[in-house]
């Protein structure tokens, strides 16, 4: 059953934050659209396997370099930039 | 009370691609922060991987040098996490089919420990902390260097196995060209999953995992650590944490790290940009073709077949290199015992002494042949040897030339020896009597006084063995 | 004007591309307020490249695309033009390359006129949930144009363009295409490099084309397909010619008609879509009743998969690399967080919590295996269906443009309209629809074909046979 715990579960781990009134909302929704989801759970899993495409190991890319980005074309969208670097808040 | 340790292993190796995993930046360490930089390994929105040939087949290499079964079919999966240090908030790895698995290595004790996997991911960035200003700067040069994971069984007992299976993977990971394996420079990184149970029993205690190991010696003291501190706690009737401990050389113990998510949930799926890569079987045999030999294997060669001790073998593999330039010389003159020692001995000292690697040393593997050359075939004597593999360490040279210039040439005449040793004999009378008489630790010193005037040239194989003759 | 017309008159010196450049340009000023089909206008570098692709044809030298004027999907990435996937997230992002599609366009000279409007980060089916407002429905500005590409259908619907590119995840050059009485074209998944398509969901994305007839879709894929080395699943059979089929006779084709979609649909659309098939049976094509029996499961399996795939790689959006970076935040985790709260729109919210829940431990065996489960099912039922027929002709959308406001609010609503699109997305096949009937609010019916993996050929060329009976209604071009 979807609950705001569950919720709250799913936001941290979106990454995400919701005050109290759109938790409720996006429980609500998260609840009707699980609904619809459940609808996979019917399917037997017998009866089909997954699957994907393979590619050949002699179809890889090939292992040499090229040069890299200028630096500030890597750092132009940032809006935090020092010593060529992306500034974060610190993280321990 | 006593507690048995039960250990496994989570080794990330760096591997020695060209360019990074999924992207054509070359792989380099250390540089400018952000110069190996682009729009991939970034994760700028809209790119895609592309995966590296070279990666996978050193990852196979990698199998091969540990026994695993290379398999046929392998995947990638993204690992989900947020960390300012890994640009896509995921990181491409293999979870659900690796590309090694099954494989082993025996250590100290004759103990085989099992590999569970060996599967290719990427290496994330790197974060400089500035504490005036309160925030961490992210570079992203080593973003998306190729890497894999080693991961064992949980079979370690002792640390000596522990320290001993670190050893061989650095080692075979170097002779095999994978990984230059610094663990000083993080190439080589070591996470130890230790717990602690009661001896006898076959129930396994919580597992901690400690990171931060940076030299074969901390991984040691780390676990003697980590044993006291989970003894105390059992003693004391507690209960550990299941935890990741960061190990600190300074105050020689751990400490649990702030984790890097709340929710430990790395939702892995497959990786839908890189299609799953399928080996034939000849294209592995391809790859295993490749393999060079590894230094178990040399162990073997060198104990078996060159019949050396098994300590002098171990010495000699220690190092890929010096190893190379031993059988490079042997391959000229096989005088295995004695090229071993003068490679031990001599040159080990005079490497040790300056600090000089044996790559950038003044003689070739061909120089020091020759010499052991000479010194068997007694155009020089043992000492002699020594003498000129200072030289060439020093000045470089041409062991012949050295030899001659150097009066090292040993006179193997044995009748003019016969005169000589005649006068000696004569003008120590005294010595020779007493000798005769029983004395026969006088021996050494009628042999110096022949050596003496027999001058440096002189043969001392030659000279003990008129001189024996002479005194009957 | 068809392109290949278009073409002509360039080459021949009746059109200059600059005139025609300038042309567009003004009716983009004059009606798109009414629309809002364009997010980005890109007036001095559409110039720029026109002077630059009348140099080429002057010289003699001219390619398919070269002066053509086209609107380019704002998901595509674009260098030196912001990219915004229509969302505060990327309000102001500047990508410093383009996608290989882009690429290739831009060495044959082609004219970009802008980036068009879309659901935000092409999560959607109405093109409301635009930062940027939604678009209105060229028809009838009362009406949704569909969605996600919304602003692709709409440039072409209301002539401010001469074609599009879009992209289609599970529906979304289809369905707008459908809504806008248009013809939208979904290549077959690896035909077009996805290089520079800001992913939504890498194993269903497709870069796709919106134009005024099944020709010009094929005229256009022509320049964009084929295998690009910065894109592992692109893929070499791609190999263009993909108008070459168009006129050829398609008498002896197979039409296979499944029934399962024509259940859900409404009474109007389902009929014009049996109209449509009684039309190639009028030809001699043989009509064959088939079925698609996992299609009930196909909604589920396909927002499962979507939004999964999105979680992931919607992650990288966190304030610092690039995009909308919250003022707030004392760590990390509170950066990233009020980025993400601010930056992102409610569905695209909905979506990102969908793809967690699908992946997290203690669901994902039920929820995202199982999803991948049915994917291989219904690939295995379309293998069933092209044992007997040639072409699968389904209706694009169970109803037509519906009033803006009246169900896109409902989420669950929205995703059970995707049912008749997102098959072919599982699926990986190409799939192209046009106009086959109108309804009685006046707004067009749209009805698909879908082919063969790389087949693009074929259902080009039936659609066009289609386009020539039809008389299509032209909005207020």
């Amino acid at each position: 059953m979807f609950d705001e715990k569950l919720t709250a579960h799913l936001a941290e781990l979106s990454k995400l934050e919701f005050t109290p009134e759109e938790l409720s909302e996006m429980t609500k929704d998260m609840t009707d659209i699980i609904a619809l989801m459940d609808k996979v759970c019917d399917f037997d899993p017998a009866a089909a396997p997954y699957t994907l495409d393979s590619v050949d190991y002699e179809e890889l890319r090939k292992d040499t370099y090229k040069d890299s980005y200028p630096n500030e074309k890597i750092l132009e969208n940032a809006d935090n930039v020092k010593n060529n670097s992306f500034v974060v808040p610190k993280v321990v | 009370m006593r507690y048995q340790p039960v250990m496994g292993l989570e080794i990330h190796c760096e591997l020695l691609t060209n360019s990074k995993v999924f992207c054509t930046c070359r792989n380099e360490f250390g540089g400018g922060a952000n110069t190996r930089v682009c729009p991939r390994c970034s994760g700028m929105p809209g790119t895609l991987p592309l995966l590296n040939k070279g990666a996978v087949k050193l990852a196979a290499k990698a199998g091969f040098a540990t026994n695993c079964t290379v398999n046929n079919y392998s995947a990638f999966d993204r690992k989900n996490y947020f960390y300012p240090d890994l640009p896509k908030a995921y990181q491409i790895t293999q979870f659900e089919s690796p590309i090694c698995t099954d494989g082993y290595i025996d250590v100290v004790g004759g103990k085989r420990i099992r590999i569970n996997r060996i599967h290719i991911e990427e290496d994330a960035g790197k974060l400089v902390h500035d504490d005036y200003e309160g925030v961490s700067m992210a570079d992203y040069n080593r973003c998306g260097v190729p890497l894999i994971e080693i991961v064992t069984e949980p079979d370690f007992r002792t640390v000596e196995e522990v320290q001993d299976f670190v050893i061989q993977i650095g080692q075979r990971l170097k002779y095999a060209g994978v990984c230059d394996a610094r663990m000083e420079q993080g190439s080589l990184r070591v996470d130890v999953n230790i717990s602690i149970m009661p001896y006898g029993s076959d129930e396994f205690g919580t597992r901690a995992e400690i990171k931060n190991l940076n030299s074969v010696k901390s991984i040691g003291r780390a676990i003697e650590y980590e044993i006291q501190r989970q003894s105390e706690i059992l003693d004391k009737g507690g209960k550990v944490m299941q935890e990741t401990r960061r190990y600190n050389e300074n105050h020689d113990d751990t400490k649990a790290m702030r984790s890097k998510e709340e929710a430990h949930d790395y939702r892995y799926f497959p990786e839908p940009d890189i299609p799953p890569v399928q080996f034939t079987d000849d294209e592995i045999e391809a790859i295993r073709k490749e393999m060079p030999e590894l230094p178990h294997q040399r162990f073997e060669r060198y104990t078996a077949q060159y019949k050396l001790p098994e300590e002098d073998a171990r010495l000699i593999i220690a190092q890929k290199e010096f190893s190379d330039f031993y059988d490079e010389a042997v391959k000229i003159t096989p005088e295995y015992k004695l090229i071993a020692n003068l490679m031990l001995g001599e040159i080990s000292h005079l490497i040790n002494e300056t600090g000089a690697d044996i790559t950038e040393v003044k003689f070739s593997p061909a120089d020091i042949a020759k010499v052991a050359q000479m010194a068997a075939a007694d155009t020089v004597s043992k000492g002699s040897a020594k003498e000129i593999i200072t030289i060439l360490f020093n000045e470089g040279g041409n062991p012949e030339q050295i030899a001659h210039d150097k009066g090292f040439i040993m006179d193997n005449d044995a009748d003019g020896l016969d005169g000589i040793i005649d006068e000696v004999l004569k003008a120590n009378a005294d010595a020779v009597e007493k000798y005769k008489e029983g004395s026969t630790k006088l021996f050494g010193f009628i042999m110096g006084q022949a050596i003496k005037a027999c001058g440096k040239g002189a043969n001392p194989g030659l000279i003990k063995k008129t001189l024996t003759e002479k005194l009957k | 004007m068809s392109l290949q017309e278009l073409r002509n008159r360039l080459d021949n010196r009746e059109i200059g591309a600059v005139e025609l450049a300038q042309d567009y340009l003004n009716k983009i000023k004059s009606r798109d307020g009414a629309v809002n089909s364009y997010i980005t206008v890109c007036e001095d570098l559409a110039l720029e490249q026109a002077r630059a692709a009348q140099a080429v044809i002057d010289a003699g030298s001219s390619k398919a695309m070269t002066g053509i004027p086209l609107s380019v999907k704002d998901n595509i990435c674009t260098n030196g033009v912001r990219t915004t996937c229509a969302s505060r997230m990327l309000e102001n992002f500047v990508p410093v390359y383009d996608a290989t599609a882009i690429e290739r366009l831009r060495a044959e000279n082609f004219v970009m006129l802008g980036k068009t409007n879309m659901d935000e980060f092409a999560m959607g089916g109405s093109s409301q949930t635009s930062y940027f407002g939604g678009v209105k429905n060229p028809y009838n500005t009362d009406r949704v144009t569909g969605g996600s590409s919304g602003g692709a259908a709409a440039s072409v619907a209301a002539g401010l363009c001469a074609a599009a590119l879009g992209s289609d995840t599970g529906g979304s050059v289809r369905q707008p295409s459908a809504f806008c009485g248009v013809t939208g074209l979904k290549p077959t998944y690896g035909a077009v490099s996805r290089w520079g398509l800001i992913a939504f969901a890498s194993s269903l994305d497709q870069i796709g084309v919106v134009a005024g007839s099944a020709f010009d879709t094929g005229y256009v894929l022509n320049s964009i397909c084929g295998y690009d080395e910065n894109d592992a699943t692109s893929s070499a059979k791609a190999q263009g010619g993909y108008t070459e089929l168009v006129g050829s006779d398609i008498s002896k084709l197979k039409i296979g008609v499944p029934k399962e979609f024509l259940d859900g649909s409404s009474g109007e659309v389902k009929a014009a879509v049996l109209k449509a098939a009684d039309f190639y049976k009028s030809l001699g094509c043989e009509i064959i009743e088939c079925s698609l029996p996992s299609l009930e499961y196909a909604v589920s399996a396909y927002y499962l998969i979507s939004s999964a795939e999105a979680a992931a790689n919607l992650s990288r959006f966190d304030g610092i690399k690039y995009g909308y970076r919250s003022g707030l935040g004392e760590s990390f985790n509170d950066l990233i967080k009020n980025s993400r709260r601010e930056g992102f729109g409610d569905e695209v919210k909905r979506r990102i919590m969908l793809g967690n829940y699908a992946l997290c431990s203690g669901y994902y065996d039920a929820y995202y295996n199982n999803a991948r489960r049915i994917r291989t099912q219904i690939r295995r039922e379309y293998c069933e269906i092209f044992k007997k027929c040639d072409v699968i002709l389904t209706p694009t959308a169970p109803t037509t443009a519906y009033k803006i406001g009246e169900q896109e609010n409902d989420p669950v609503k929205m995703y059970l309209a995707d049912i008749c699109t997102v098959t072919v997305n599982i699926a990986g096949l190409p799939a192209i629809s046009t106009t086959c009937g109108y309804g009685a609010d006046g707004m067009p019916i749209g009805m698909s074909l879908t082919g063969r993996a790389f087949d693009e050929k074929t259902i080009i060329a039936v659609c066009d046979r289609f386009e020539r009976e039809f008389d299509r209604k032209e909005c207020g071009k």
